[in-house]
């Protein structure tokens, strides 16, 4: 029996994973950042496919539209022609490589062999996709669940944590611009 | 205040002394302080003028006298006033006694209350005229708890009390002191210069040389005569005993005055150290009599140890087998009975019985309840064999003081001193303070303890005697003399002639202080010669000394008529007595009468060779000269108390002798009677007095004979007695080897001793210290080893390994970010492998 | 295909792009491809929450909430990585992290 949803997963998956290993390994900074392009946008189609239509949303806008360009902006500010490819030696590779994949073995192993929930079940019908509206009432502090279901009152709302984090996003950004103000140093002068 | 207690003149007479003493030292001090400032400032050389300046003046010798002086005069006039009051003082007691014993008790008699105001009347009288002559104040208040029964607590007092003794003695001691003092003023005039120069000290630059010091002998006689006066004076045994040591210190000061001179130095130290022996015998008998009878006043102790004749209820009827125990020391046993110790009477016993302090309690019967609490009773009691010890320490002290054998060595040496200060020792103070000890505490002492204070009176006069027959020197044959008459005295009191043995120190003072200060004219006029053996035929030059020395040797001898005579004679009848009644103790009559004739040969052989004969050195003889004035009217004065002052009515009997008979009545203590009842009993049965007087004078007179025969006619050469016998010469002339016995038997024992306690210390003691300093120095340099090897090691050790551990450490930080993420991911995975082995094996899996 | 190996695939891709991102970290010298290897990772991580957010009970809600915060927090934590490159660059005129090694010990 064809489905649809397992094929997706395998497709992204797929792509998704194998941008990401190109980002690591492509030696060029552009090419990479490139790769790192496409694995967000992986990324998002996954969230996609999760039901988070809203995160798949965000991820898109803020990853793909506001970090990818905030990189490829740095790394055009710094792409000169030796920074451009600089080379690791192979043993460094070989000693990354193993140890990477020994850390992914160590994840899958956990994942496979002994802590996957075992309560974890398929909550809901796939197809339906979690709102913005049920974000927003969470963020609120209004309650959320399934617009169908009676609201739970009672649940944990994250209405200060998501001030916080407006806030901290304001800082870094007048602390990323303080940093980044180009600055007459003594040294820079001559 | 004289008119109520004219006993308080004796108190200013001892006062005026030590008031002189005060100024003296003052006068002194302020010189000496002023001294210095002298040359310098005129204000202090104004003062220092005023008082003196650099050259001793008289000034101190007239104030010295004058008090001295004024001390006889006061004396005198007590010694009159008293003599009017004790005869009525002594009825009064007699009748006082008869009342009581008369009517014993006075509830059981009708007229008992007439009987009682008479006797309350009568004791008023006496207690009235007892109150002019006694007094006391309170100088320390202390506790013993074994005195709860004394109301008074336990008290030091300062008191005077005077009977017949006290009075006489006090004016003989101011009348030879004032003579000395006088005497001195004369004699001491070599200390008025600036400079002395002392013929007998040699230095590297010829003789010594010091400035004159007359202020400071008179401020020593007179701390001297008060010392002796407060001895005199006192009513208690502790009052005695400061003034005993005050005594000491002085002839320490007095025979050490040339100090200067080793011989006078050594001399000073080896009187003052004697005499330490004695007193450490004195302290101990003070000890015992402070312990068992709470006080050291006179009375109340002789009133407790000896049975009273009455108490309120009547005569004492106590007695010990026939005799009534009146007046005796009551021995006995404590026996078990009712649960109560009993004491009963046994003239063997090893108790004595303390009599109750007031004599209104019940006399003792013959089995007396003596309770173990002694606020029970007023009946306690002392182990007789304590009372004699107690007894013997108080002898003891009169031993080192009188210069008894076995402690006569010092007072030959004294000799050192100046020679009126020899006369003050001999005659008037130091030695007469212990005679006069043993006479006051006369009905203390038991019979076993004044059978030895007549033995060591016996020994000593002898010995004393022997060795003045070979002496050379002047001033040692009257210093053996003066040992010889004291073992005189001892003897008199020890055999019961208690008045005779006082009357002996009485006559002694006034013809030894004569001796003394004549023989103090000859040096002088000898300038300063003082050998025998130098002098001869100085009569044409010194007409005075020679005359008043001759009564004074005719008083000594006991020629009949002198003073000496009259004391002599009944010390020899109360020896005769006491040998007649023991005659086991026959040693006691025997050496005294043989010591009477060496007395007389050795005395004359002095005069002899002194004023008569051919001079023997031209030099000593045509220099000599008569003494002036200041010298000789003592010596005349002193010749004529010694000729005269022991007569009585008729001359020719001694007991008729006035101040004996005064004694005799009014100061003998009553126990003497009763504890020599037997002896006094011999001397009648034996004819004693004529027996005694032929003896003693044919003995007198045959030591004359030999005087004559060897030392005026020349009929022998006493060289051919001395070459006949050597050995015999030459152990007199060595004093009987006593100061090389004492050398050998203490001194020298005490220097081994001494060195091998030195060497005790430097070997052992310094050993063991210093071993235990290498010691800590060995373990303190192993464990400076240890410390540095192995605590420092271990502690290196773990530094270094930490250091190694650390620079290998810091290799793995790298600073470069790609290895710290590196590491990073290994360490998650290594936590991650480790949790899975876990959960495994502990859990068996997740 | 039952949810729990559903669930166990995301995390597999989760794991992936985590270890992908910490080799590139180890590998990369340029200060940037760093940058990169943070992002692979901080992906890695939000795939995680959003899986257990869709098969969780528990996480319905709050594995979304999180990876929206983490989003946040990575657009944030490049604004000032990429700050601090800058001024990296403009002390050292380069961007190898090699050559940033003043703190070795």
């Amino acid at each position: 029996m064809f489905e649809l949803q397992p094929f997706m997963f395998w497709l992204i998956a797929t792509l998704t994973g194998l941008c990401a290993i190109a980002t690591v390994i492509s030696q060029n900074i552009v090419r990479s950042a490139t790769w790192l392009l496409f694995t967000l946008a992986g990324t998002s189609g996954i969230f996609f496919l999760l039901g988070a239509d809203f995160v798949g949303a965000i991820q898109l806008l803020i990853y793909v539209g506001g970090t990818m360009v905030l990189v490829v902006f740095g790394v055009m500010l710094t792409a000169q022609g030796p920074f451009i490819n600089m080379k690791t030696s192979g043993a460094e590779w070989a000693i990354s490589i193993v140890a990477g994949i020994l850390l992914f073995s160590v994840l899958c192993f956990g994942t496979w062999g002994h802590f996957s929930a075992p309560q974890a079940t398929a909550m809901d019908d796939p197809k339906d996709s979690h709102q913005a509206a049920t974000l927003a009432q969470a963020m609120t502090g209004a309650g959320y669940g399934p617009i169908y279901k009676p609201v739970q009152r009672e649940r944990i709302h994250y209405l200060l944590p998501f001030e916080i984090v407006s806030v901290h996003l304001l800082v870094v950004l007048i602390g990323a611009a303080y940093l980044a103000r180009a600055k007459r140093r003594k040294g820079a002068a001559t | 205040m004289l008119t109520e207690q004219p006993g308080l003149l004796f108190v200013a007479a001892t006062l005026l002394p030590i008031a002189s003493f005060a100024i003296l030292l003052l006068w002194g001090a302020v010189r000496w302080g002023l001294r210095p400032y002298a040359n310098d400032n005129p204000a202090a050389r104004n003062v220092f003028e005023m008082l003196g300046g650099a050259v001793p003046g008289p000034g101190p010798a007239y104030v010295a006298t004058a008090a001295i002086g004024l001390a006889f005069v006061c004396s005198l006039i007590g010694f009159c006033i008293f003599l009017g009051e004790v005869g009525t003082m002594h009825e009064l007691e007699h009748e006082l006694v008869h009342h009581q014993q008369a009517h014993p008790d006075k509830h059981d008699d009708k007229q008992g209350e007439k009987k009682d105001d008479d006797i309350d009347k009568l004791r008023g009288e006496f207690n009235q005229l007892k109150h002019h002559w006694e007094g006391s104040v309170d100088w320390a208040r202390l506790y013993s708890s074994s005195q709860k029964d004394i109301d008074r607590g336990a008290i030091l007092t300062v008191g005077f009390r005077i009977d017949m003794l006290s009075a006489v003695m006090f004016v003989m001691v101011t009348f030879v002191a004032t003579l000395i003092h006088l005497f001195s003023i004369g004699y001491m005039s070599d200390e008025l210069q600036k400079e002395v120069e002392d013929h007998e000290v040699h230095t590297a630059h010829g003789h010594y040389s010091r400035r004159g010091r007359f202020g400071r002998f008179f401020m020593f006689l007179s701390l001297f005569c008060f010392s002796m006066l407060n001895l005199i004076l006192a009513d208690n045994l502790f009052q005695i005993f400061v003034s005993w040591e005050l005594v000491g210190i002085c002839s320490f000061l007095l025979i050490g005055f040339y100090f200067e001179r080793t011989s006078a130095s050594n001399a000073s130290n080896k009187a003052f150290i004697t005499n330490r022996i004695g007193d450490a015998g004195f302290i101990i008998g003070l000890m015992i009599i402070w312990t068992f009878f709470g006080t050291f006043n006179f009375e109340e102790i002789f009133r407790r140890v000896r049975c009273p004749q009455v108490d309120a209820h009547g005569p004492i009827t106590f007695k010990i087998g026939e005799d009534s125990a009146k007046h005796r020391i009551v021995r006995g046993n404590a026996e078990q009975k009712e649960g109560y110790p009993f004491f009963k009477a046994n003239p063997e016993g090893s108790l004595a019985l303390i009599f109750p302090r007031n004599e209104h309690l019940h006399g003792p019967q013959s089995e007396q309840k003596v309770y173990p609490e002694p606020g029970a009773t007023q009946y306690t009691t002392i182990p007789y064999w304590l009372l004699v010890v107690a007894g013997l320490g108080i002898f003891l002290g009169c031993v080192g003081k009188s210069a008894q054998f076995p402690l006569q060595v010092w007072l030959p040496d004294a000799m050192e001193g100046p020679t009126p200060v020899s006369a003050l020792i001999h005659a008037a103070t130091m030695v007469a303070a212990g005679v006069y000890l043993v006479g006051r505490c006369y009905p203390f002492f038991t019979p076993e303890v004044l059978l030895t204070i007549s033995y060591v009176g016996a020994i000593t006069l002898f010995v004393a005697a022997s060795i003045a027959v070979v002496m050379t020197d002047i001033k040692k044959v009257l210093a053996y003399s003066t040992v010889s008459q004291l073992g005189y005295m001892m003897l008199g009191l020890g055999v019961g002639g208690w008045t005779a043995g006082l009357l002996h120190l009485l006559t002694h003072a006034f013809f030894k202080a004569l001796l003394f200060l004549g023989s103090g004219s000859v040096i002088y006029g000898c300038h300063h010669q003082q050998d025998m053996l130098k002098m001869g035929g100085l009569y044409p030059k010194m007409k005075i000394t020679a005359l008043t020395m001759l009564m004074g040797v005719l008083a000594i001898a006991g020629t009949p008529f002198f003073s000496g005579w009259y004391s002599k004679d009944e010390i020899l009848v109360s020896a005769y007595g006491f040998v007649m009644a023991n005659k086991q103790h026959f040693l006691l009559f025997l050496l005294p009468l043989v010591t009477a004739g060496i007395t007389t040969f050795y005395m004359f052989r002095m005069w002899f060779m002194t004023f008569t004969g051919k001079p023997r050195d031209e030099y000593v003889h045509e220099h000599a000269h008569e003494s002036p004035w200041q010298m000789t009217v003592p010596l005349i004065l002193l010749a004529i108390l010694s000729v005269g002052v022991a007569w009585g009515w008729p001359p020719h009997i001694p007991e008729h002798s006035w101040l004996g008979e005064q004694l005799h009545h009014y100061s003998q203590p009553e126990s003497v009677k009763v504890d020599f009842a037997e002896a006094d009993k011999a001397i009648a049965a034996h004819h004693g007095h004529e027996v005694v007087f032929f003896t003693a004078t044919s003995v007198v007179g045959i030591g004359l004979v030999f005087a004559l025969v060897l030392y005026f006619y020349g009929v022998l050469d006493p060289n051919d007695a001395k070459e006949q016998f050597p050995d015999v010469h030459r152990f007199l002339l060595n004093k009987w080897y006593f100061d090389e016995l004492y050398s050998t038997l203490l001194i020298r024992p005490a220097l081994v001793i001494a060195h091998w306690c030195r060497n005790f210390d430097s070997t052992v003691i310094d050993g063991f210290v210093n071993g235990l300093g290498k010691w800590s120095v060995l373990t303190s340099y192993w464990s400076g080893r240890f410390d540095s090897g192995i605590i420092d090691g271990f502690a290196n050790l773990i530094a270094d390994v930490s250091y190694a551990v650390g620079s290998w450490l810091r290799n793995v930080q790298t600073g470069y970010l790609r290895s710290y993420i590196l590491f990073l991911a290994l360490a998650a995975m290594a936590i991650w492998v480790l949790l899975y082995a876990w959960a495994n094996a502990v859990i068996g899996g997740p | 295909m039952n949810p729990v190996e559903q669930l166990n695939l995301y995390l597999a891709l989760g794991a992936l792009l985590f270890v992908c991102g910490v080799v590139c970290m180890a590998t990369k010298r340029n200060a940037i491809g760093v940058l990169i290897g943070v992002e692979l990772v901080l992906n890695g991580a939000n795939i995680n929450f959003v899986a257990f957010s869709r098969f969780h009970p528990n996480f319905q809600v709050e594995g979304m909430i999180f990876a929206l915060f983490v989003i946040v927090m990575a657009a944030g934590e490049a604004a000032v990585a990429l700050a601090i490159v800058l001024n990296f660059y403009n002390n050292h005129t380069t961007v190898d992290v090699d050559t940033a090694e003043e703190l070795k010990g």
